[in-house]
């Protein structure tokens, strides 16, 4: 009775091994092979039961601009492709969306989550900006200590200059690298303090 | 082989030459009976080494997923990627030291405990590593998922009621992120076959009756958050049907028996109870049924069959649980049986005459007091205190809440709370006494 059991396990443990290793290989291969792109960030700290104390990423530019939404027939969450290019100050931008995967070029598998929208302050009304999309890469975790005053030194850096999170992009995914304020890494601008 | 308690053992073996002395026993019979408790029966584990061994490796667990935490920025990404195995390792190792070495069960639990949280230290720990966005419901069904076999091959019950919490709180995230967590039906089956395999071999042992316990809290909790709740109501049918099919396999599976050891009668009984106590507010009955369906872009379209396919499956449990615990003379079962008849017949005329609510309420007030009226009188009979104090709660709590419901000047609330109490007291003194009694007797 006790040989199928042990085999049972560890069938089992190989699994869960498996599934651990195959995480740390998909992200380290996106990290060592993907094209990197900057997004323009505004970060908060909250922590995590789990995953202890991180940096929240909020995208300024978390949008594909899209004149006509109700023309696209997208459902809420569903999945979708956005397309990224990099503008004239070197920060990402989404440009165009698709159901399919491109064939070509670099982009990112995420969600649709509705409209973007924003006040208009001359027209003194609420305008669209396009697809609100999924951010997949919205967490820098830190040590518990640093990450206040990472967003400290954030808060300040942003009032003068860009804060921007380097992410590693590669057939859709992305993984965060860094996050950047006032051209240094949020790790080493928390140490200073 | 018998599980017996060493104490019980013990105090046997002192007994056996007594009742050899006396004549009771010939030395042949008190032969047979020692020869056979000291090789066919086994000696159990006290539940408090158990209790030790499963919170000491609880909080060893937990001190692992806090120590992992803190993110060691100081190691390089591939150090807290090799790191984020360890945890993993070492509960499997100690998963592997117990089923090899034929542990007891205060091995088994703790090793089990322990594994399972080290794979969600783990992939927790990898997220960190890697900075991985939040996507709670991803990680809980991950989590789940990957401890699910030990629960059979450890013989686990601490492990499958980490699974079954895992559970809820993926149908949880998965239902507050706009996602659908209808695969919970699915994933409830590998610990409800382990409770079936334990009724049949160990029914009245206290891992079976945990087991049980965790089961039916996690259906209870997740048949309403599995619900697409498309049709307004259909939770009515649903649960009575759950909680009425569980006090009656609570009567089939464990008899008379009350309280801790008949956790699934106690659980249909109080349940039976809440339920009736809100269907007695006629707010609960209106505006339901396929006339008030929901369909804005947050309620799927297939969501109607799935909704109606739960109810449809807890329906055909609670006729089977009938079919195998009616008992004609048994006023108890009856009550339980008749309980969803009820519910489904108010939530049919709820949904065809938009005035019926007021009847439907009418109705549950009505079952209701007959509730408290049966738990009383059979606490009575019974001698049985808690149920009395069942149905004199019951009772209470409907006559104190419509109170509260109507004009009547608060001297008569007075007068009617004091005159509550006063009951309540007299009958619980008058019941011990009569008990003390009984007692004194035997």
């Amino acid at each position: 009775m006790k040989r199928p059991g042990t085999l049972i396990l560890a069938l089992l443990i190989a699994v869960q091994f498996g599934a651990v290793l195959t995480l740390i290989r998909s992200r380290e291969h996106i990290l060592n092979a993907g094209d990197a792109f900057r997004f323009k960030t505004r970060p908060i700290d909250p922590a995590d039961p789990f995953q202890g104390r991180y940096v929240s990423l909020g995208f300024e530019d978390d949008y594909i601009p899209v004149p006509n939404i109700q023309a696209t027939g997208l459902r809420y969450r569903e999945p979708i492709y956005a397309r990224i290019e990099s503008d004239a100050e070197g920060f990402a931008r989404f440009t165009a969306w698709s159901r399919e995967r491109p064939k070509t070029g670099a982009y990112l598998k995420t969600r649709y989550l509705g409209e973007r929208g924003h006040w208009d302050a001359d027209g003194r009304r609420s305008a669209s900006l396009g697809l609100h999309v999924d951010m997949p890469f919205n967490r820098f975790y830190m040590e518990e200590a640093k990450a206040p005053r990472a967003e400290a030194a954030v808060r300040e850096a942003t009032r003068s200059t860009n804060c921007w999170a380097v992410v590693r992009i590669l057939n859709g995914k992305a993984v965060v690298e860094d996050v950047v304020a006032k051209g240094i890494s949020l790790r080493d601008l928390s140490a200073q303090k | 082989m018998r599980t017996v308690p060493d104490r019980h053992r013990v105090w046997l073996m002192k007994e056996l030459p007594l009742l050899e002395n006396e004549g009771l026993l010939s030395p042949e019979t008190s032969g047979r009976l020692r020869a056979y408790y000291e090789t066919d029966t086994r000696s159990g584990t006290h539940w408090a080494i158990i209790a030790c061994a499963i919170l000491g490796s609880l909080l060893i667990g937990a001190g692992i997923i806090l120590l992992f935490a803190h993110n060691w920025e100081a190691l390089s990404r591939p150090a807290r990627a090799l790191l984020s195995l360890c945890p993993l390792a070492l509960g499997a190792g100690l998963s592997l030291t117990a089923l090899q070495n034929g542990r007891g069960t205060a091995w088994r639990e703790s090793a089990g405990l322990f594994h399972a949280l080290a794979v969600g230290a783990s992939i927790a720990l990898i997220g960190q590593t890697y900075h991985l966005p939040s996507d709670v419901p991803a990680f809980l069904l991950s989590w789940a998922l990957l401890i699910a076999p030990l629960m059979f091959v450890l013989r686990s019950t601490g492990t499958s009621l980490i699974y079954l919490a895992l559970l809820c709180g993926w149908c949880f995230a998965a239902q507050r992120t706009s996602g659908q967590a209808a695969a919970f039906w699915l994933l409830i089956l590998p610990p409800a076959a382990r409770f079936a395999h334990l009724a049949r071999t160990d029914r009245y042992a206290l891992h079976t009756a945990l087991s049980f316990a965790g089961l039916l809290a996690a259906l209870c909790l997740c048949t309403g958050l599995a619900f697409e709740r498309t049709v307004p109501g259909l939770w009515i049918v649903a649960y009575s049907a759950l909680l009425s099919g569980a006090g009656l396999l609570g009567l089939w599976l464990y008899g008379d028996r009350e309280g801790w050891n008949n956790l699934p009668k106690t659980f249909g009984t109080l349940g039976t109870v809440i339920l009736a106590y809100l269907f007695t507010w006629s707010d609960m009955w209106q505006g339901i049924g396929w006339d008030h369906m929901r369909d804005d872009w947050q309620y799927r379209a297939w969501g109607i069959w799935l909704d109606s396919g739960i109810t449809l499956a807890l329906l055909t449990g609670w006729l089977l649980a009938v079919r195998k615990a009616f008992r004609r003379e048994s006023i108890e079962t009856l009550t339980l049986a008749v309980f969803p008849v009820i519910a489904t017949l108010c939530f049919a005329t709820g949904s065809m005459a938009d005035r019926a609510h007021g009847l439907n309420a009418l109705v549950f007030n009505a079952f209701m007091l007959f509730l408290g009226v049966m738990h009383m009188v059979l606490g009575c009979r019974r001698n049985r205190l808690r149920q009395l104090n069942l149905g004199m709660a019951t009772a209470s709590l409907l006559l104190v809440t419509r109170f509260f419901d109507t004009d009547f000047a608060y001297w008569i609330r007075g007068l009617v709370f004091i005159a509550l109490g006063t009951v309540f007291l007299t009958v619980n003194l008058f019941m011990a006494r009569r008990k003390r009694q009984k007692g004194v007797a035997a």
